[in-house]
């Protein structure tokens, strides 16, 4: 039988037919998409190892997170590469923390023709400012520096050092991720709830830990000035060798006054971090005789297989790492 | 028959593009003073490297010999040298002990006392203390002569040692290469003055890119031998 | 008055820091003299450009590891030096063009190198250095290159002055004078590499000229300059880290100023052609040139 004569025998038109037809094969395949862009993790841009552990705890399996500054690096003198505005190119979220913590950013974004969400994660944050201390004031830059896009502004942008700030990251990245992907809100929220809920516990660990130790006894030196949240949440006092930065040389005189604290006062220990240079930090410890207390982690997460390649695994290896030392000074 | 300070057999020298000199022979007898002349571009300055071993011949040889084959004491033309450097007179003209002295060894009683005689007999011994910056073209030659003169060798070669200088210098240093050749030296002087080398120089090697004429300078300055080189140089061939 | 002395004696790191810079000052003080002398000043600048590759390559293969990077640093500084010197010998390319486009190369792949760690601030050090974290390592490896590379050139300083002044003649009297020039190269090389340091590769080249410089308008010898651009360079090293001390500023670039004031004030009050005494003696001769017009009146 041949197709003619079979089609000529319905009542409806050639036209209208092939018409129906394609309507028909629109709605296959609009379905078919739709369910295939709802299986299609969100692409999410993340600036720094810590954001982007938050976001993936935030999104689940949701998500597909590209981080910019990976672990053990440096933020601060952190120069993109055409990879990365690449990677900012197609993603619909880019989750950035703000306060002068990322001074290439602007560029980047700029560059690689970013059009989707920005999510602040310090939004509604209560921000640190500097000058409550006097090795601040009139600290300096080592203004040639050749990757120094670094400015000086007067917030300190470590924010995450205080749980109750992470919390307050991890509130704003689930409502960034709810706008840029409503059919998903609800397993964002609720698996932010639960993250809060981890912190929460974490930050009455930690503040328990420390509570034992009789606040005069609780000071300790770091290469820079990384911990002033986590001095004002926890009640340890943190005397910063370097400024907000580690791209500052500090001058003769800073050094100086650390190592004249370190002699005059009780000082349990001089800390380095992961991701800078420790060769001040040795010297500060050789001079004043304060013992090296190991490495704390300040600007970006440990290596994979380490305690402290998570957020939370950073937050409570350094308040271990502190208590620990604090401890042994008690002693001394 | 005296012997030869310096044989030179069927040499050529040059380089791969320009050969200097062609196949000259000839010899500079002991103890003789002999000018070099010719026009320019006749490779005096090119033999004189030769035998100085810095420019390897593309045939031929140079043969030298001395109380112990010794390298020639060799003035080239102003060169590399660096007038502005800071060092005075003295220090400058006892470069010239180098082969007694090297890097390393001190000065003696002996050296110094050399030191000072050189400086006398080119008259600086009151500017030895000045820095070499501030010698006049004329002073500087005869700095340069001292220089020389501190080597003590047999032999003595000069490139145009008298291009920039007054007249009253030259003669002054024309009296002292003549000073040396009495003492038994051999002296080789490239010269552009052919007056000065009539006057004084009783041997001549007349060059244009080969050996036009060698021997008394009366028999070698010849009107047709300084035609016939004018010629060579210009690149007619006869 | 004691503002002068005190920080030194209160703070084993002030002490540490000046016997540091003091060393390398007073090796990169007649070093950079012979670079004046023979016309080379820019290239002490690039030699420390040449090798940054090397100590890149030292620090991500090694870490902070002195060793590495010394090594690192001495080969790439020696390779761009006799490249350079190669080329210009069996090419018709001038040993200075030659060398600006090795040393060029050289940093560019020293930056390439440094980019892949993503700017790591431990590298920042070696460009800058740490003059106020010199531990002994790093005092021993600066006080040793500095005795090593006075004694060579008190050894090699008549070859190395003929060298400069004559080449010609140093070649008529003796075959010294590549091998003269090769040391000579090694010691800028060794000196810069230990340097870095103390003031990082793009200062350590500041003390290294800047008092040689100026020590041109003082002396008119050779030896002369030596003696006081070595002894400007310590001084600067002084007055700088006192600075950097009491003004509460950056130690490397407090110093570095501190010789280049010291070079203005040569430049002006110098006894050997300072602007000053140029002056007064223009003056003088116009003076006596009017007294004898007038007398001739």
């Amino acid at each position: 039988m041949s197709s003619s004569t079979f089609f000529s025998h319905y009542p409806y038109s050639a036209r209208r037919r092939r018409w129906l037809g394609m309507v028909a094969s629109a709605l296959v395949l609009g379905a078919w998409s739709a369910h295939a862009v709802s299986r299609e993790p969100l692409p999410v841009v993340a600036t720094f190892s810590i954001l982007a552990d938050m976001v993936k705890e935030v999104g689940g399996d949701r998500v597909a997170v590209t981080t910019i500054v990976g672990n053990d690096a440096d933020a601060h003198g952190f120069e993109p590469k055409p990879q990365h505005a690449k990677a900012l190119r197609e993603a619909k979220v880019l989750v950035l923390n703000g306060l002068d913590f990322e001074p290439w950013l602007p560029r980047l974004t700029q560059a690689s023709g970013f059009e989707g969400i920005k999510v602040l994660a310090t939004e509604g944050v209560k921000v640190r400012r500097l000058g409550g201390r006097d090795t601040d004031a009139g600290h300096d830059h080592g203004s040639a520096a050749k990757h120094d896009g670094h400015s000086h502004g007067e917030a300190d942008p470590h924010a995450w050092q205080d749980l109750t700030n992470g919390m307050i990251y991890a509130r704003n990245i689930a409502a960034g991720l709810s706008k840029a992907d409503p059919r998903n809100a609800n397993y964002y929220e609720s698996r932010a709830s639960s993250y809060i809920a981890r912190m929460k516990a974490l930050d009455n660990e930690v503040k328990a830990a420390i509570a034992a130790i009789p606040p005069d006894r609780r000071r300790v030196i770091s290469s820079h000035d990384a911990f002033g949240y986590f001095a004002a949440a926890y009640g340890v006092d943190f005397i910063p060798i370097s400024g907000l930065s580690n791209q500052s040389e500090p001058s003769a005189r800073d050094v100086a006054r650390i190592i004249q604290m370190a002699r005059d006062t009780g000082v349990a220990g001089v800390f380095i971090e992961n991701m800078s240079s420790s060769v001040m930090a040795q010297q500060v410890a050789r001079e004043s005789g304060v013992l090296m207390g190991g490495t704390l982690y300040a600007d970006a997460l440990g290596p994979v297989d380490q305690p402290a390649s998570t957020y939370l695994g950073m937050i409570s290896w350094n308040a271990g790492r502190l208590v620990y030392v604090l401890k042994q000074s008690l002693q001394n | 028959m005296p012997d030869a300070a310096i044989a030179v057999e069927e040499l050529s020298l040059g380089w791969r593009e320009k050969v200097a000199v062609r196949d000259l022979s000839g010899q500079f007898l002991k103890g003789s003073i002999t000018a070099v002349v010719g026009p320019n571009g006749a490779g005096k300055s090119t033999l004189l490297r030769g035998i100085m071993g810095w420019v390897t011949p593309l045939s031929g040889r140079i043969r030298l010999t001395g109380e112990s084959g010794t390298t020639p004491a060799f003035m080239p033309q102003q060169g590399d040298f660096d007038r502005s450097f800071p060092i005075n007179t003295r220090d400058f003209v006892a470069m010239g002990a180098w082969r007694r002295v090297g890097p390393w060894r001190a000065f003696s009683a002996t050296e110094r006392e050399r030191l000072e005689h050189a400086l006398q007999a080119v008259g600086l011994a009151d500017f030895a203390r000045r820095p070499l910056v501030t010698l006049s073209g004329g002073q500087l030659q005869r700095a340069l002569f001292a220089r020389l003169m501190l080597h003590d060798a047999d032999t003595y070669m000069l490139d145009e040692p008298f291009s920039a200088v007054d007249r009253a210098t030259t003669e002054d240093l024309m009296d002292l290469l003549l000073q040396w050749n009495a003492a038994g030296k051999t002296v080789i002087v490239v010269l552009h003055d052919l007056d000065l080398v009539r006057r004084h120089f009783p041997q001549t090697l007349l060059l244009a890119g080969q050996g036009v004429a060698w021997g008394r300078t009366d028999d070698v300055l010849t009107p047709e031998n300084l035609h016939l080189a004018r010629h060579l140089c210009a690149g007619d061939y006869l | 008055m004691e503002a002068f002395y005190l920080p030194f004696v209160e703070f084993g790191f002030m002490r540490r820091a000046l016997a540091g810079s003091a060393a390398l000052a007073l090796a990169a003080g007649p070093l950079g003299v012979f670079l004046v002398l023979r016309r080379m000043s820019l290239m002490g600048d690039a030699m420390a450009h040449a090798i940054l590759p090397g100590v890149a390559v030292g620090f991500l293969t090694a870490g902070l590891s002195l060793t590495a990077m010394t090594i690192g640093g001495m080969v790439t500084g020696l390779t761009v030096a006799l490249l350079a010197a190669a080329v210009s010998r069996l090419t018709p390319q001038r040993e200075d063009a030659s060398f600006a486009a090795f040393y060029l190369v050289s940093l560019g792949v020293g930056v390439l190198l440094i980019s892949l760690r993503g700017g790591n601030t431990e590298l920042l050090h070696v460009l800058f250095g740490t003059v106020l974290g010199l531990d002994d390592a790093a005092l021993i490896l600066v006080s040793a290159t500095s005795s090593i590379t006075l004694l060579v050139l008190a050894v090699i300083f008549r070859p190395l002055v003929m060298e400069c002044l004559d080449p010609l003649f140093l070649r008529s009297e003796s075959r010294m004078g590549p091998v003269v020039h090769v040391v000579f190269l090694l010691l800028l090389v060794m000196t810069l590499v230990a340097g870095f340091q103390v003031l990082g590769t793009l200062m350590v080249v500041g003390i290294m000229m800047l008092p040689a410089a100026a020590a041109r308008f003082w002396s008119v010898t050779a030896t002369g300059q030596m003696i006081l651009a070595a002894l400007g360079g310590v001084f600067a090293s002084y007055a700088g880290l006192l600075f950097s001390y009491h003004a509460n500023v950056a130690a490397s670039p407090a110093i570095i100023l501190s010789a280049g004031i010291l070079y203005f004030m040569s430049l002006i009050f110098g006894t050997q052609g300072g602007l000053w005494q140029v002056a007064r003696q223009a003056r003088a001769r116009s003076l006596r040139l009017s007294r004898i017009s007038r007398r001739d009146e």
